[in-house]
């Protein structure tokens, strides 16, 4: 059966999956490419500035937490955000961009700080793909 | 998800299509050598990318691909003679050589050569690994033949199959790159199937059923990494690799053979997925193949001729709900590849990715669809030689490691996803 022919008989009405999605740079590289992001129309994604860390965690209404980090960059944020999301059971996603650039130690001391805390690492070696895994998540 | 437009460009693989360009950059495998076994056997019809084709293996043993209908009224060549260096079409006798060349006309009592003028559209197939491999792109443009590694080692040491999957090819690769479902799907498998139990990395995935996933761009395509818990704070990487346009290669556990697959589309609606195994230092043993010819492992029991699984959508896979209640499966679907199949048949002939809710766990899946996107438009706007032509980005290997907590695996494990002949596989 075609596909065409298949998909008359799908219900064509999708579900509800109108999902909030914070997404929070953890450092000042990070936080450019994120203002950036914000300037376009995201319907139910709310970019924060890296100084909002604290707005962040004490209103976690979010269904998922995307941070951003530059790769070589300090990311010591991540642990309060990741403790702060694990106990109210929100998951986290960290994209670690310009990896292209940066070296492997670099990525090393950046990993060590987010791995703990994210449900999954995206490590990109340009900033393109930001903008496409948040259209994707929503 | 995707726009419509974007998800009509990845599917679509036909003639003058964006894909369809993309994957006439590659050689592609198109048959499996045991289906034209000896010289002059009978032909093949082959379907590949839209393409209706004939393959056969003539007297010398050279093998053929070409346009399955003959220029003169149509007629398929399935029928055709294959004698003295040349298939016959049995209506009226025209003769084509291997490159498509028509050799004789009988009907023409003038022999005025008109024959010469006439040529089929045929591609070059090549015999290497067991597997006959095609390329369907502008001759001038022909790369280097290809050189994955399990088409490349002795013959003793690798095993390849086909299966015909009824789906579009996207959606079936999408499942070999997507980790997160192997602890759901897969579940009963891991411990109890003969092509993998007994591994100690097995104790990690037991242990710590909620592995964190990690995607790292590579110059072929991706890295998924699978990471779990192991002794001493460390972290147990299992390492899929991703080469495009569908390449995979799952990582190994223990002393087993290493497996992989290629989804091929046969044309929008329908692929071949392709299963190989090997070792790269020692030979596969007779238990090893039985269970792998057995469709244990990724294999699958097929039909003959058809190579249409055994299980299949026409007798609802075989389903055993007896089976899925009592915990011997999750599905209810026996074997990894059906289980895989099933559910990837079930989406649809071609799925509607408008309509997806993805988390971020698929971000693997997310990421190859962008790196796609971004090598077919490189290609057909500036010429760009696709990721995965290159045959550096073929001599790879997946890769099983532990490793130190703060360490890229992409670091860590660098040597040990490089293809080198007579070394060891990175397991656990």
């Amino acid at each position: 059966m075609s596909s065409a022919a298949e998909a008359r008989f799908r219900i064509q009405t999708p579900p509800p999956t109108a999902r909030a999605i914070a997404v929070i740079p953890l450092d000042p590289d990070s936080e450019l490419l994120v203002a950036k992001l914000s300037e376009e129309a995201w319907g139910g994604v709310t970019f924060l500035p890296a100084s909002a860390v604290t707005d962040l965690i004490r209103d976690l209404s979010a269904d998922l937490v995307v941070m951003v980090v530059a790769a070589g960059a300090r990311a010591d944020a991540a642990a309060v955000i990741g403790e702060a999301c694990s106990d109210r059971r929100v998951p986290t996603a960290a994209l670690l961009v310009r990896a292209g650039a940066a070296s492997d130690a670099a990525i090393s001391r950046t990993l060590a700080e987010i791995r703990p805390w994210s449900l999954m690492v995206v490590i990109a070696n340009d900033d393109d793909y930001v903008k496409e895994l948040l259209r994707s998540y929503r | 998800m995707l726009k419509k437009e974007q998800n009509d460009l990845l599917t679509q693989t036909g003639p003058g299509t964006p894909m369809g360009r993309f994957y006439r950059s590659y050689w592609i495998p198109a048959l499996l050598a045991e289906e034209l076994p000896e010289n002059d056997c009978p032909p093949v019809r082959v379907k590949l990318l839209s393409e209706r084709m004939i393959a056969f293996r003539d007297t010398e043993g050279r093998y053929g691909l070409m346009d399955e209908f003959c220029p003169h009224r149509g007629v398929s060549l399935w029928f055709g003679r294959n004698e003295e260096c040349g298939l016959r079409c049995p209506y009226h006798g025209w003769k084509f050589d291997v490159t498509g060349q028509c050799v004789d006309i009988p009907s023409d009592p003038t022999n005025s050569g008109f024959a010469s003028k006439v040529r089929l559209q045929s591609y070059p197939l090549v015999a290497r690994g067991g597997v006959l491999w095609t390329y369907m792109g502008p001759p001038e443009q022909q790369p280097p033949l290809p050189e994955w590694e399990f088409a490349m080692v002795p013959a003793s040491q690798s095993y390849s199959s086909k299966r015909l999957q009824e789906c579009n090819w996207l959606q079936a690769m999408e499942g070999g790159i997507d980790s997160s479902h192997v602890s759901f799907l897969h579940r009963g498998d891991i411990n109890t199937d003969p092509l993998f139990k007994g591994a100690r990395g097995n104790q990690y995935n037991l242990g710590d059923l909620r592995p964190v996933f990690e995607v790292v761009e590579s110059a072929g395509g991706l890295y998924i990494g699978a990471r779990r818990n192991a002794e001493n704070g460390q972290y147990y990487w299992r390492i899929t690799q991703y080469v495009m346009p569908s390449f995979t290669m799952i990582a190994p556990r223990g002393n087993h053979s290493v497996h992989g697959h290629f989804w091929i589309p046969i044309d929008d609606e329908n692929c071949w997925a392709w299963s190989f195994d090997y070792h790269p230092i020692r030979e596969l043993t007779e238990v090893e193949l039985a269970a792998m010819r057995a469709g244990k492992g990724v294999h699958a029991r097929v039909e003959p001729v058809t190579y249409r699984p055994v299980a299949n959508k026409d007798n609802d896979y075989l389903m055993d709900r007896a089976a899925q209640k009592a915990g011997r499966t999750y599905s209810g679907v026996e074997g990894i590849a059906m289980q895989d199949a099933s559910l990837q048949e079930s989406m649809g002939p071609i799925v509607d990715r408008t309509k997806e809710t993805l988390v971020s766990t698929d971000s693997g899946i997310i990421m190859a669809r962008q790196r796609l996107l971004r090598a077919v438009k490189a290609l057909v706007d500036d010429g760009v030689v696709p990721p995965g032509v290159d045959l550096d980005h073929q001599r790879v290997r997946s890769a099983a490691v532990v490793l130190p907590p703060e360490q890229p695996f992409k670091d860590g494990a660098r040597e040990a996803m490089i293809a080198r002949p007579g070394v060891a596989p990175a397991s656990v």
